[in-house]
């Protein structure tokens, strides 16, 4: 391949890397190389070792067994500064970045260039450096910009010219491209690929694997903490990741459903408008459908969501649940009426992760328990909360004593999902329900979904996984810019069709045209 | 020979480990600070014999009770991971407030009404300073710290203020003896303000542990994100916590300004440290989302029992401060690392 | 709407200034004395300790934490230079107050950075065992100050009153610390996230270390200068110091949660307090509603930082539809 003739060993090379935690072994001889000027897609459910790797790639843990080698100098880093000098950089999926410095100042942090023997930063050195790294990242903003007032994707792009600045060898990109628009993640492609011609290796680490297949040349699968498998892109496909992935076939993942939609309209929304956030939304779902969401990265999805949930202002249209109008929308208002909302941000917003699986999962509805004036029933409420958590299958049966933060991110998502259950909602708006959770869990996810559809609740899904929507809808809704741009019937269900229609040009253009 | 070597290193090492595991379970039970009281005390008992009588002990009580009534509200405002240094001011204020009213040298009230009218103005002033503080929380996005750093400043001195205007010294004195009895009378051969304590105590002890409110103080310290999406009243919440917070503060008043016999407006000044020190000696967390009650009651002994003791022993005001100051900053140390290396919280 | 939005935000943000405003307006209109050079003068002398302390509250602030015994080490470090160093030269007193306060602050640093301990906490301890130790070698008895270091209040360099001078020392100092060197950078990153700054290999803990020890020597320098102006201290001094200088930080828009603010709005800070002070002195009010203007001014600026904190957070949301907003 073309990526061995450019050099005869490899940039970097990982061989039969073992690391124990607590006495469980998380990998079992890992290895894997990468060559200079290619970038490396890096694939396998949550919890296959991918991030052990990395960290140790980083510098984070020291493996027990095996060996690195870096430009075939030995390499094992006690560090992550230690990797960063070594020219190592991971650029991990939440920034380290400083929103309060300028974008030169989060350049240089580490290390400002001090002025001849005085301690005090050479400004003028700092600004041309600065502009030099931000050309070579395409990024056309003055360095004295705050970091605050930067999008997501130019944030990333800052965080590449640091690595640049760097002189990193090897980049390592978690997840690069989960919270940009499609706009930033072409930029982004076209910055790795220029990298990539100046022989820098990349490991793109992803869940997004067509990004991974578009970017990659290679692609090495893990499973359970070791390589199932490394191929060039040329003779892989989706597909055939997937069931790498999960050792077993796709057509597995989505249950059928046994029932259809009844006829009682759960959720109708007409009208719904927030200047900035949504123009005109109406749609209904049915008692038993589940009506999929389907949309671009920023379309506007989640933040129609929180729109219906009442955790943002609505300016005009209406909402109604089971035929009540939520006259002013909160979410203990929502709730009432009989609506729950699963939100994409579980750590920040879903869950108490100090707080155990109980106290979580009874937080939503204490004064079922309620017994005299204001008290807890608490054994009803531990009763309750541990027959739901076995609905969901949870891990663990011990929920008075299991903190949420000690769970798996797919049992986390359960005890979200029973907490929501105890309401027995009308309506569940499931916000990006299996995002960060492994194949398993989606499954169940899934299976839970359709129980509560066939016993007659409405589900409005939202996710970034068109395969998922699909998978699970009765109907698809697309969504561009705040505004519905089409539907499609379970029957009429056509990817092309549906990624165009969620493209469907929206905005002051259009609405001048029209 | 090799292998029964083996098998007896193993038990030794398990023995080491179960023997740090009880270690730990040791620094991580809620019974820690009591039996740190308790080993203190026989510790003492060689330097200050009247420790072991009986008579000390009620001084403890006593000086315990008022006390703990402050430090009740100061840990529900820990738990919603506030803070509120306006307890002082609060028992300040009540007292030359209540005083003012109820005084027998020109007050604005007399007969028997005027004790209990002047209680129930005392108990106002902690609910009102306690919703002014909730609400510049939870109305105008103000961090806790500083509302009540400005409240106990401002009412501090308006209770210096006050006092002016009813008495010529910087006290208000010739209270009803209805009111003084609170300090000095039993029911039952336990006294008053131990009643008072008590059930204070144990109704906010039954409202964290077994109430919707208390469940709801507890998950708005936690994250207050999450419990707004989970459908809590969050503002509600913290405002309820503050005048809890409050109203405590005040009942805590009627006690120390019966015991005093004077209505003061320094009352309270200098029992900051003593609450909030208590409190986390306690064990209850400065981030929120972890206290009880119970805590709450070892801390408020703890400290009470280093200053009866260093009274005793005759230890001048400074070197109270040194010690109760060090005492606080070991429990701080203490709660890191129980954090640090053992993975709590 | 949005200009509307704009305009409030405007006033939020000028609030302060408003204030400063006002106060100059209320008490220049109260008294014809008021509105003078020399009192100004008289102003910034009289705002000096205060500033000076609120300056290195600034550089703890600005790393998320809070030095609660400030007026402890201006009580102790007091009480040093008074029992013992009434003899020297001040300048050797000066360096012998600043190096015992930066000790002292060094052991906030040490618990709070090294042991982990919440500065709250913290500080609120050594507060007491700083008055404690400051209350057993006064024997809680009045300490005097001698001569030579009294005098140097009326001192003057090229005209400009001692006391100005070492406010602008301190002053320029801090700013060039803070602004234009690595480290002062690093103290805004770090306030502004710890795990962050950590993972960028920076040493958050030893740069928090300084800012306390910063802190605690400006302490004792806040302390030396008032020492030349009061003569003699007792029991109660630097008692609720700590009060004003978080106030007069936090009026000149250092954030309590780290990462935000700057030497200039806590030089703004003293200045407004003082000022209000001083024009109640001169218009002759009860001595005892001080405290409550100053508390009041202290709420109300907290109250409009609070406002346009929430309103910015809602402005500065990302929107869908942008060109609905613009």
């Amino acid at each position: 391949m073309k990526t061995n003739q450019r050099a005869d060993q490899p940039l970097l090379s990982v061989e039969g890397i073992t690391k124990s935690f607590f006495g469980v072994r998380v990998l079992h001889g890992v290895s894997f190389e990468l060559w200079p000027g290619e970038a490396l897609g890096l694939v396998g459910e949550n919890g296959s070792g991918k991030s052990t790797s990395m960290n140790i790639l980083g510098g984070v843990h020291q493996p027990d067994g095996g060996r690195m080698s870096l430009a075939g100098q030995l390499y094992a880093p006690q560090s992550p500064r230690e990797a960063g000098r070594a020219g190592i950089a991971f650029i991990h999926q939440e920034l380290n970045l400083f929103p309060n410095l300028s974008i030169e100042e989060n350049l240089f942090i580490t290390d400002f260039p001090k002025r001849g023997g005085v301690p005090f930063i050479d400004r003028g050195w700092v600004r041309k450096r600065a502009r030099e790294l931000l050309a070579e990242v395409d990024l056309d903003l003055p360095p004295t910009r705050l970091v605050g007032n930067l999008a997501q994707g130019e944030r990333q792009l800052v965080e590449i010219a640091k690595a640049l600045h760097a002189d990193a060898k090897v980049l390592i990109l978690d997840e690069p491209t989960t919270s940009l628009t499609r706009r930033e993640v072409e930029r982004l492609f076209a910055i790795v690929n220029r990298l990539k011609s100046r022989g820098v290796g990349i490991i793109f680490i992803s869940h997004a694997l067509e990004d991974v297949m578009h970017v990659c040349e290679r692609v090495t699968v893990l499973r359970d903490g070791a390589v199932v498998g490394t191929d060039l892109r040329e003779r892989l496909n989706v597909p055939a990741i997937i069931s790498m992935m999960v050792g077993r076939s796709i057509d597995a993942i989505f249950p059928e459903r046994s029932t259809k939609p009844r006829e009682e309209v759960a959720l109708r929304v007409r009208g719904l408008t927030q200047r900035g956030v949504a123009n005109d939304v109406s749609f209904d779902i049915r008692a038993g459908e589940v009506v999929g969401l389907s949309g671009l990265m920023g379309s506007g999805r989640s933040e129609l969501a929180r729109l219906i949930f009442g955790l943002d202002p609505i300016e005009s249209g209406t909402i109604e649940v089971a035929g009540t109008r939520l006259m002013r929308p909160t979410p203990k208002a929502s709730m009432a009426a009989g609506l729950a909302f699963l939100t994409e941000d579980r750590r920040n917003e879903g869950l108490l992760m100090d707080a155990s699986i109980v106290d979580n999962i009874g937080l939503t509805f204490l004064k079922r328990f309620r017994v005299g004036p204001g008290f807890v029933g608490g054994k009803a409420l531990n009763t309750t909360a541990g027959e739901l958590a076995r609905m969901v299958h949870l891990s663990t049966d011990r929920v008075q004593d299991t903190l949420a933060k000690h769970l798996s991110g797919g049992n986390q998502q359960k005890v979200v999902i029973a907490k929501w259950l105890l309401r027995r909602p009308k309506v569940f708006i499931l916000d990006e329900p299996t995002r960060g959770i492994d194949v398993g869990a989606k499954q169940e996810v899934y299976r839970i979904i359709n129980r509560l559809v066939e016993e007659g609740g409405a589900v409005f899904l939202i996710s970034s996984e068109i395969e998922e929507v699909m998978g699970l809808s009765d109907r698809i809704l697309t969504i561009n810019k705040g505004e519905i741009t089409g539907s499609f019937e379970r029957s009429g269900f056509d990817r092309e069709a549906i990624l165009a229609a969620a493209m469907a040009p929206v905005g002051p253009k259009r609405e001048a045209t029209a | 020979m090799l292998v029964s070597e083996a098998v007896s290193r193993r038990a030794e090492r398990e023995a080491g480990r179960s023997r740090w595991k009880a270690a730990a379970r040791f620094i991580l039970s809620e019974y820690l600070v009591l039996a740190l009281c308790v080993l203190y005390t026989l510790v003492m008992i060689p330097f200050v014999p009247e420790i072991a009588t009986v008579e000390v002990w009620q001084n403890i009580l006593s000086d315990m009770m008022p006390l703990l009534i402050v430090c009740l509200g100061q840990t529900i405002v820990l738990i919603i991971a506030g803070i509120d240094l306006s307890v002082t001011a609060i028992i300040s204020l009540a007292s030359v407030v209540g005083a003012s009213i109820m005084t027998q040298s020109d007050g604005y009230l007399s007969g028997p009404l005027a004790a209990p009218a002047a209680m129930a103005a005392m108990l106002l002033v902690g609910a009102g300073i306690g919703l002014l503080n909730g609400l510049s929380i939870t109305r105008l996005n103000m961090p806790a710290f500083m509302v009540t750093l400005a409240t106990t400043n401002f009412f501090g001195g308006s209770a210096i203020w006050y006092t002016t205007f009813h008495s010529t010294t910087t006290s208000i004195y010739d209270l009803p003896d209805m009111f003084i009895s609170i300090g000095d009378r039993d029911i039952a051969g336990i006294p008053i303000a131990v009643v008072i304590a008590v059930a204070a105590a144990l109704i906010v002890h039954g409202v964290l542990a077994y109430t919707i409110l208390g469940r709801w103080l507890y998950a708005v310290g936690k994250n207050p994100r999450t419990a707004y999406v989970s459908g809590v009243p969050v503002r509600t919440t913290i405002l309820s916590a503050f005048i809890l917070s409050g109203m405590l503060a005040a009942l805590a008043s009627i006690v120390y300004t019966a015991r005093l016999q004077t209505g003061t407006p320094i009352l309270g000044e200098r029992i900051l440290l003593d609450v909030i020190g208590a409190v986390v000696i306690g064990g209850t967390s400065l981030f929120g989302g972890k206290g009880k009650v119970i805590w709450t009651v070892f801390g408020v002994l703890f400290l009470v029992l280093i200053d009866t003791t260093l009274k005793l022993l005759g230890a001048s005001l400074f070197v109270i401060y040194v010690i109760k100051g060090s005492v606080i900053l070991a429990a701080a140390l203490l709660d890191t690392l129980r954090t640090r290396y053992l993975g709590v919280r | 709407m949005n200009s509307r939005n704009r305009i409030t935000i405007l006033l939020l943000q000028a609030a302060p200034y408003l204030l400063f405003l006002a106060i100059l307006l209320v008490f220049g209109s109260l008294s014809d004395r008021f509105l003078s050079l020399a009192n100004f003068t008289n102003i910034v002398i009289q705002a000096a300790p205060v500033a000076i302390l609120a300056i290195g509250m600034t550089f703890v602030l600005l790393t998320a934490e809070i030095d609660l015994s400030v007026g402890a080490v201006m009580y102790l470090t007091g009480c040093i230079l008074g029992l013992y160093l009434g003899g020297v030269p001040w300048p050797i007193g000066l360096m012998v107050v600043l190096v015992a306060s930066a000790l002292l602050g060094a052991v906030n640093g040490a618990l709070v950075a090294y042991l982990g301990i919440t500065s709250f906490i913290a500080t609120l301890g050594t507060l007491f065992i700083g008055r404690g130790i400051a209350m057993s070698v006064s024997n809680t008895a009045s300490v005097y100050f001698p001569e030579a270091i009294t005098s140097l209040n009326r001192a003057t360099v090229f005209g400009i009153p001692s006391a100005i001078v070492a406010v602008a020392v301190v002053f320029v100092i801090a700013w060039v610390l803070l602004q234009q060197t690595p480290f002062g950078r690093q103290v805004y990153a770090v306030g502004q996230d710890r795990d962050a700054a950590t993972k960028a290999g920076l040493p958050a803990r030893r740069i928090v270390f300084f800012c306390f020890v910063i802190s605690g020597a400006l302490a004792g320098m806040a302390g030396f200068v008032s020492s030349t102006q009061i003569g003699a201290i007792t029991a109660s001094y630097g008692l609720q110091a700590e009060f004003s200088a978080i106030a007069a930080a936090v009026l000149g828009g250092t954030s309590l949660f780290g990462g935000r603010g700057g030497v200039k709005g806590a030089l703004f800070g003293a200045l407004l307090i003082q000022t209000a002070a001083n024009g109640l002195v001169i218009i002759n009010a009860n001595p005892y509603i001080y405290p409550l203007v100053t508390a009041g001014i202290i709420f109300i600026a907290v109250a409009v930082d609070g406002l346009r904190s929430h309103m910015l957070e809602r402005l500065e949301r990302r929107f869908i539809r942008p060109w609905e907003i613009a």
